[in-house]
């Protein structure tokens, strides 16, 4: 597993990584100072983290509906054999974000995050159309209990 | 309202910001604007809650959670909030949201449950169901990972 290359210092700077950095004009050295390194050690490390794709991106997350947009969940039934193909032709909108193939009758699960209702319906509407979707179903948020993405590593 | 500014600047730290000693100052010579312009709108966005979080977002399945499943309850519409509550509790679960219900498909609460293995993600689940006590659950393991991206704005 890759989790055992990983050093005390690699485990450090992800679990600080995942939390806020610091909005300043130095960020970097202001962790390399918490975590008692040089901020150049720091940013090698950080530079192979990322390199090793442990680290997919440093950046801001927004609430999308503070932003403007809406989101939703939707799920539909592939036939197994063709998962792939329609898994790619969903992932073609750019409003998908998330997408993943699930053990269930509903095999393929993605969200859209899209700047209104209406194109949301749009691209359901498109998918609804595919020939090789049977079922599909929409599964909007009404409440959020939680979002915190962060692990302890 | 965010101005046309402001969504320049969401666009850009949206993206994965750079490991240079400065980063902000770099952004804000794209933007034309100075950086402490550019850190006063970020600290204004994150205040206002807009900016949920400026962090790394790792790829868990290289940090060693490689088990991810979707856990979904039917529970009544009276409960949801005290189950909610008591998933938030949860150091496994990553996202949880009340969803509406659809057309044959009458589950409610879903909760995103990360582990090392799928024996820790179905331990979580039960215990949730334990928990809240509710039992009509599925549990849907991820296989795949078609798409995985930050939203665009």
């Amino acid at each position: 597993m890759v989790k055992e290359k990983l050093t005390l210092l690699d485990r450090q700077i992800l679990n600080r990584l995942q939390e806020d950095i610091p909005l300043e004009a130095w960020p970097w050295q202001k962790i390399a100072r918490e975590l008692n390194i040089k901020e150049a050690a720091f940013l090698k490390r950080v530079d192979f983290l990322k390199k090793k794709g442990i680290i997919r991106r440093i950046a801001a997350t927004f609430n999308p509906k503070k932003a403007g947009s809406v989101s939703t969940l939707v799920a539909v039934n592939a036939s197994p054999l063709k998962a792939d193909i329609i898994a790619k032709r969903i992932n073609a909108f750019s409003e998908v974000t998330h997408n993943y193939l699930r053990d269930n009758e509903y095999n393929i699960w993605f969200t859209i995050v899209a700047q209104s209702k209406e194109r949301i319906a749009q691209i359901i509407k498109k998918l609804k159309q595919d020939k090789d979707i049977e079922k599909i179903i929409e599964l909007p948020a009404k409440r959020l209990f939680k979002i915190s993405v962060s692990f302890k590593i | 309202m965010l101005s046309a500014l402001d969504k320049k600047v969401i666009s850009l730290i949206s993206q994965d910001i750079s490991l240079t000693g400065r980063p902000f100052r770099e952004m804000a010579d794209r933007l034309n604007i100075s950086e402490a312009q550019l850190l006063g709108r970020i600290n204004g966005y994150k205040r206002s809650g807009l900016l949920r979080k400026f962090s790394a977002v790792l790829n868990h399945r290289k940090a060693g959670f490689i088990a991810n499943a979707m856990c979904v309850w039917n529970v009544p519409e009276k409960s949801v909030a005290r189950a909610g509550r008591i998933i938030t509790g949860f150091s496994e679960v990553s996202h949880c949201y009340e969803r509406k219900r659809a057309l044959g498909w009458n589950y409610n609460l879903y909760a995103m449950v990360h582990g090392k293995t799928k024996a820790e993600c179905l331990g979580a689940a039960k215990k949730i169901s334990q928990k809240i006590g509710f039992s009509d659950c599925k549990i849907l393991f991820s296989s795949k990972e078609y798409k995985k991206t930050g939203v665009k704005y």
